[in-house]
């Protein structure tokens, strides 16, 4: 194949000068790694969001109370928020698929001579159907002890890992703080949160055997909760849920209308969404910014390819005077700019590769998806360059006289 | 008598020189049979180089006409005169013109990339040219390893792979000691025996002996046109 030849010719010629050639590459190099990587990071980021959404559990809800605001003081009053509410929203609020109470606290676990300080939260079972959490062993709590308060555990992974190593922990009791509760299940592992905390470092208890116990009785609030979590079904449309719930507690509240609210309603997936949005549009403007820096390198290739040109315009003669059609050196040249700006950008993607393998290798940066059809884009993108760019020198070489090419000095 | 091989009437070239210009070739008339070997001669501005490069199809005449082998050089395309100069011309010239960093088979194959000669044949025509010219054993040589001598050859090599119906050699020994001047020389007069028309072109009339007819070119014109009945034999100096 005659390509074949052309290739060879090419790859002589860059080879005559390669210190050259490199540096001609080099901003093609640039701009493809540069490229890639950052639609990578873009690509890591969006999988890392959707990982934190879909360990949120679908499309939640967070119900707080709000700031109370009086004077110039503030403070994060959560009186008006509670177990009430929760039964209320689900209830009433159309497409909620539960919503649920949720009580926090911090201390000590104790099993045996092992100890560990751990999150003590305090729940119910509406809580897992809303984290979209199972049991890896054991079972839920019964109504009864959720109403009784009874002294009785769920475990995260962690905290197993932690207090119980091999054995089970089933049917064991443990000390929480300053009470025994037994172990009646264990959690699946479900990994970081969006923080980077470890989900599966907690306890769970029924919400009211942590009040009584832990966190103590409001006299103006006995049933406090610290929030309430709250999932919709799928496809449900959320606006309107927000709406409903806002609506449901003013009026539970009392507050007059133009009345400040005094809850606090979030909507957790869209936050999150939005700010993966953000870091989209940060990557894409990067990305934007490293093609142009592809365009640089194209020009650099120009630059050569003319100075090559020029360089070798007695080459051409010769090449002329033996039967070269002006479309033969026209092609010559242009293959030696597509191989030049190839051979860049596949190098360029090498180092993408490199480049993003150590960023995940050792935690730099969201981490980086390098997909297969950016590769080829970048790859299609710099032969393209080669062909824009190339054009014109290896126009000019053709259209060169062959009588005064081979006379050139 | 046979239609002549090249036949030339009334050629005439301009150049501009800037606002002027230049007329290197005030009007040519001349046949050329195939089967001759032909020296054209004259001093540097005669109009010699420019009638080669009319002759090897490398320029168009401004005016008159210039047929080759029955066709008229003015009515072809670019494309159609270096299909010419592919299958019909072989060039020698006096710098060798080779490619530096490609073997002497690869110097010789390279009219082949612009045929239609199918890539299979290549090789054994590189090498039958190659040993036709006696550097058989020198085919994966570079230029830069082949004395001057050797590189000419090369040269000769690579002009003959298309088996053209004319050689137009440019001053191919101004660059050659006279030993390996007289040694190039003699393959000329051996591929003119073969049947090869030779176009010479030389300001030495020592070197234009060799051929049988003389051309000389002054200002533009032909001066002078006679047989030449005292060709010298290279070979047989060579071998004294």
């Amino acid at each position: 194949m005659k390509i074949v030849i052309l290739l060879k010719t090419a790859i002589t010629a860059l080879k005559v000068n390669v210190l050259r050639s490199c540096l001609t590459m080099l901003g093609i190099i640039i701009g493809v790694a540069a490229v890639i990587i950052m639609v990578a990071m873009g690509a890591g980021a969006q999988q890392k969001v959707d990982e934190q959404i879909k360990s949120l559990g679908g499309n939640v809800f967070f119900v707080t109370g709000a700031f109370r605001q009086s004077g110039g003081a503030r403070s994060a009053s959560v009186v008006k928020i509670n177990e009430d509410d929760a039964n209320l929203i689900e209830k009433q609020v159309p497409g909620v698929e539960a919503a649920a109470p949720y009580l926090s606290s911090a201390g000590q676990v104790i099993y045996g001579n092992l100890n560990w300080s751990t999150e003590i939260d305090g729940i119910d079972n509406r809580y897992f159907v809303v984290r979209d959490w199972d049991l890896a062993s054991g079972r839920e709590f019964t109504s009864a002890e959720i109403n009784r308060g009874s002294k009785v555990a769920i475990i995260g992974e962690r905290l197993r890992v932690e207090l119980f190593g091999a054995s089970d922990p089933i049917g064991q009791t443990i000390r929480v703080t300053n009470f025994n509760a037994t172990i009646i299940g264990v959690l699946a592992a479900k990994g970081q949160d969006s923080r980077g905390e470890d989900q599966d470092d907690v306890i769970f208890l029924p919400i009211k055997t942590v009040r009584n116990k832990i966190t103590g009785v409001s006299s103006t609030n006995p049933k406090s909760v610290r929030f309430i979590q709250v999932s919709a079904y799928d496809g449900e449309d959320m606006d309107y849920i927000e709406d409903e719930m806002s609506r449901l507690l003013r009026q539970r509240m009392r507050i007059p209308v133009g009345g400040d609210d005094m809850f606090r309603i979030r909507n957790v997936s869209e936050m999150i969404a939005t700010r993966a949005e953000t870091i989209q549009v940060f990557n894409t403007l990067l990305a934007w910014v490293a093609s142009v820096s592809l365009v640089v390198g194209g020009i650099g290739i120009m630059n050569i390819m003319l100075v090559s040109v020029t360089e070798r315009t007695r080459e051409i003669g010769l090449r002329m005077a033996v039967g070269a059609k002006p479309s033969d050196i026209l092609y010559q040249f242009l293959i030696e700019s597509i191989v030049l700006c190839g051979l860049g950008g596949f190098i360029g993607v090498v180092i993408a590769y490199g480049f993003v393998f150590m960023g995940n290798q050792y935690g730099i940066g969201a981490g980086g998806i390098i997909e297969t059809q950016v590769v080829l884009l970048s790859l299609g993108f710099s032969g393209l360059i080669g062909v824009f760019f190339g054009y014109y020198p290896a126009l000019k070489a053709s259209r060169l006289a062959p009588i005064d090419a081979l006379r050139y000095e | 008598m046979t239609q002549p091989l090249l036949k030339v009437r009334q050629a005439k070239k301009v150049y501009a020189m800037g606002d002027e210009q230049v007329w290197a070739l005030k009007g040519v008339d001349l046949d050329i049979q195939q089967g001759e070997f032909v020296a054209i001669m004259g001093s540097s501005g005669s109009g010699k180089s420019t009638m080669m490069n009319l002759l090897g199809c490398l320029d168009i005449a401004s005016e008159g006409s210039i047929a080759f082998a029955g066709q008229e050089l003015s009515s072809l395309t670019k494309n159609e005169l270096a299909s010419v100069r592919n299958q019909r011309i072989g060039f020698v010239f006096q710098q060798f013109n080779l490619l530096p960093r490609t073997s002497a088979l690869g110097n010789v194959t390279l009219p082949l990339l612009y045929s239609n000669v199918p890539e299979s044949d290549w090789a054994s025509r590189a090498k039958q040219c190659l040993e036709n010219v006696g550097l058989g054993s020198r085919m994966d040589h570079h230029p830069g390893q082949l004395s001057g001598g050797q590189q000419q050859r090369v040269a000769i090599a690579r002009a003959l792979i298309n088996d053209p119906l004319m050689i137009l050699a440019d001053e191919p020994t101004g660059a050659l000691d006279t030993q390996t001047g007289l040694e190039v020389m003699a393959l000329f007069q051996q591929l003119n025996q073969q049947g090869k028309t030779i176009i010479l072109v030389t300001h030495e009339p020592d070197i234009a002996q060799f051929a049988k007819r003389k051309l000389t070119f002054r200002d533009g014109e032909l001066i002078n046109d006679e047989r030449n009945n005292n060709v010298r034999q290279a070979a047989l100096e060579n071998t004294l």
